[in-house]
């Protein structure tokens, strides 16, 4: 007990001594981030303007931003942090205070971000994965420079190996988690160009679409892409307007030939920006993915925090031999993405080997699959019975817009139908491997291990064909896409449920 | 109801049978009198303010005065007697072989199975309602995102401490 005070006793005379605050820089950022935040002011300046006192206009928007950049400094004198022997500490907060603790032994693992303007001035956001549920669980470092990020991460690499090690081996941890680290996968930029053009985007060329009309009067140029007109009035300004409408076809082409490039170009770039110099090594208790060429981000994924792996195609990139790597972890992957893309666009023989260290297997060609049952179709065809009622009283109405109902009514009937087909599961002993879709298919590896509650649920449809659909409870994961075996026979699936229930946690 | 009862095994309109079917076991049938007064605090203001719209807005215009009213409290009745007897005996719940198994719902039925050992951590909880009966509610958090807590209503109180303390020494055991 006396050993203990002693030691609790002992930190606190450098209390004082090892607070460290925020690069001053986050000033900057706070600058930076005010831009998308001044459309909140917009409804005032508008009131403002309307009321008829423009006088106040610009004292009001000068009087924002002096409070704006106060709160920002007052936030960054009130936020400071220490790292101790075996953990962080951070407090923060103007008025309420909050006071963390985050032990060493609780970090999974360190991710660091840089956007573009902390690339300029060289500081990084520092992440710790704690995997605690719940974004807001996880505590940051808004901004530190770089060195002090990447030695942060070190300590607390050390500390996590050492105490892995035997304690004996602790002086030298630096040697071995050197030797540990290799490299799984990399992206040149050859092999990103032609993951780019696979990632012809039809999504980006809606929105460039929809901004050349929006944005028709605005441009500095009276031309838009989209309208043959346009290319007819190009024509005639070289002469060539009598040709061009004796062959209209030449018109269309090259809107067509825009809108591909367009497409292939949207593509490529998003490719680029995301995955400029990806890396993936293997450290010794994490996948860390290296990437990006604004904003570079380091992340880790603990390997024995793995649920659940994802394997994403094309249907058309397929037949070539592509696929994506997307990995379920108790953490979510940045803002936007909740699974973890571990390998963006490769060849199986290049998956393989990354899904050998999260100890995955993929079902080899000589597995037997089984299917779920046709009456999966049946909400696509409820909905295109649906599509196609709505476009009929349309019509009844006099509207001839109304005939888009039943075509896309019976575009989503085929598709459904279509689909059902490659709705596939099969049961590999120790995980289970679920396949659909055919315009995106998916195959979902889901070891037996990670699961942690199983649903059978039957409804009025089902029943009468002696039906069930499993719904697996996996940790982390989007609650939207949970992983579930839809429509098979109600033998196979509590002989399936036994089954799975029976797998011991994962190590 | 429009599926025919004769391809399953058991008469759907006979809820005993359900769970009898499926190796269940009931919740206390005390549990639809907290349903019963949980659907009236629901329905009953949402009657008040149909019967509200009715006199403020129907009568002015001249439209069908008094129908929408007659509708709402019609509805509002048949839901607060005949419902909540009937939901109470779809519910069902198993303890046993180191799993709970909970069974709700019959139209859309969802029969979950939680092996303890996956258990993060239990609630044993009781509103105000609940208390007045006498039942409690038995919530089970696990770390899956799909199915994170999985509710048992429905449980005399005593029953749900103990199954509280079944499926707690179970952790311990997995963690020794």
């Amino acid at each position: 007990m006396t050993d203990a005070a002693a030691v609790q006793a002992a930190p606190l005379p450098d209390d004082a001594a090892d607070w460290q605050r925020l690069h001053p820089a986050t000033l900057a950022l706070a600058i930076v981030k005010l831009g998308p935040r001044s459309f909140q002011f917009l409804p005032a300046v508008a009131a403002l303007g309307f009321t008829g006192n423009w006088g106040y206009i610009v004292p009001a928007i000068l009087a924002f931003l002096l409070i704006s950049l106060v709160a920002a400094w007052f936030q960054w004198l009130r936020f400071r942090f220490r790292v101790g022997d075996d953990e962080v500490v951070i407090e923060s907060g103007v008025l309420a205070r909050q006071h963390r603790t985050i032990p060493f032994d609780r970090i999974q693992d360190v991710s660091i971000e840089q956007g573009l303007v902390a690339r300029a001035l060289g500081i990084a956001r520092v992440g710790f994965e704690t995997g605690a549920g719940g974004k807001e669980n996880d505590a940051s470092l808004d901004a530190i420079g770089l060195d002090a990020a990447q030695a942060l991460r070190t300590t607390i690499r050390a500390h996590r190996s050492g105490e892995a090690a035997a304690p004996a081996a602790a002086d030298t941890p630096d040697a071995a988690p050197a030797s540990d680290d290799r490299l799984l996968f990399a992206m040149t930029p050859r092999q990103l160009l032609v993951a780019g053009l696979f990632n012809f985007s039809l999504a980006a060329l809606a929105v460039v679409g929809a901004a050349m009309q929006f944005f028709d009067d605005l441009l500095p140029f009276d031309f838009n892409v989209f309208n043959p007109h346009d290319w007819i009035d190009l024509a005639g300004q070289y002469g060539l307007d009598q040709w061009v409408i004796a062959h209209r076809w030449i018109a269309g082409v090259g809107a067509g030939i825009s809108l591909l490039f367009i497409g292939f170009a949207s593509g490529i770039a998003t490719m680029m920006f995301a995955n400029w110099d990806f890396r993936l090594t293997r450290e010794p208790r994490t996948l860390r993915r290296t990437r990006g060429l604004t904003t570079r981000t380091d992340v880790a994924v603990p390997v024995k925090r793995v649920q659940a792996a994802i394997l994403i195609t094309g249907w058309f990139r397929q037949r070539f031999g592509w696929h994506e790597l997307r990995l379920q972890s108790l953490a979510s992957d940045g803002e936007k993405e909740r699974d973890h893309q571990v390998v963006p666009f490769a060849r199986l023989d290049a998956i393989d080997p990354v899904l050998a260290e999260v100890a995955i297997a993929r079902p080899d060609a000589a597995t037997a699959w089984q299917q779920s049952h046709r009456i999966i179709a049946l909400g696509g065809l409820v909905g295109a019975l649906g599509a196609t009622t709505g476009g009929l009283v349309a019509v009844a109405f006099g509207q001839a817009l109304g005939w888009f109902g039943p075509a896309i009514g019976a575009l989503i009937a085929a598709a459904s139908l279509f689909g059902v087909r490659f709705h596939r599961w099969t049961d590999l002993g120790e995980q289970v491997a679920i396949r659909r879709g055919f315009w995106k298919p998916k195959l979902t590896l889901l070891p037996h291990a990670s699961v942690q509650s199983v649903d059978l649920k039957t409804d009025f449809i089902q029943r009468p064909l002696g039906l069930a659909t499993l719904v697996f409870g996996v940790p982390g994961g989007s609650s939207l896409a949970t992983h579930e075996i839809p429509a098979i026979p109600l033998a196979t699936a509590h002989d399936l449920r036994a089954r799975i229930l029976a797998a011991r946690a994962r190590a | 109801m429009t599926d025919t009862p004769a391809a399953h095994p058991t008469d759907p309109f006979d809820p005993e049978a359900v769970n009898a079917a499926e190796g269940l076991d009931p919740v206390d049938p005390a549990y639809a009198k907290v349903l019963r007064v949980a659907t009236a605090l629901n329905l009953i203001p949402l009657a008040i303010g149909a019967s509200l719209f009715d006199w403020l807005l129907i009568r002015h215009i001249e439209g069908p005065y008094g129908l929408i009213t007659a509708l709402a409290w019609l509805i509002a009745i048949v839901m607060i007697i005949s419902f909540p007897a009937r939901r109470v005996q779809r519910w069902g719940y198993r303890i046993g072989d180191g799993q709970l198994r909970v069974a709700r719902g019959w139209l859309f039925r969802t029969d979950t199975i939680v092996p303890f050992v996956r258990v993060q951590h239990i609630d044993v909880g009781q509103g105000p309602v609940e208390r007045a009966f006498g039942l409690s509610h038995l919530i089970v958090h696990t770390s899956g995102t799909h199915n994170s807590t999985v509710t048992l209503p429905g449980l005399p109180a005593d029953l749900a401490a103990a199954m509280r303390e079944t499926i707690r020494r179970h952790i311990q055991t997995d963690f020794a």
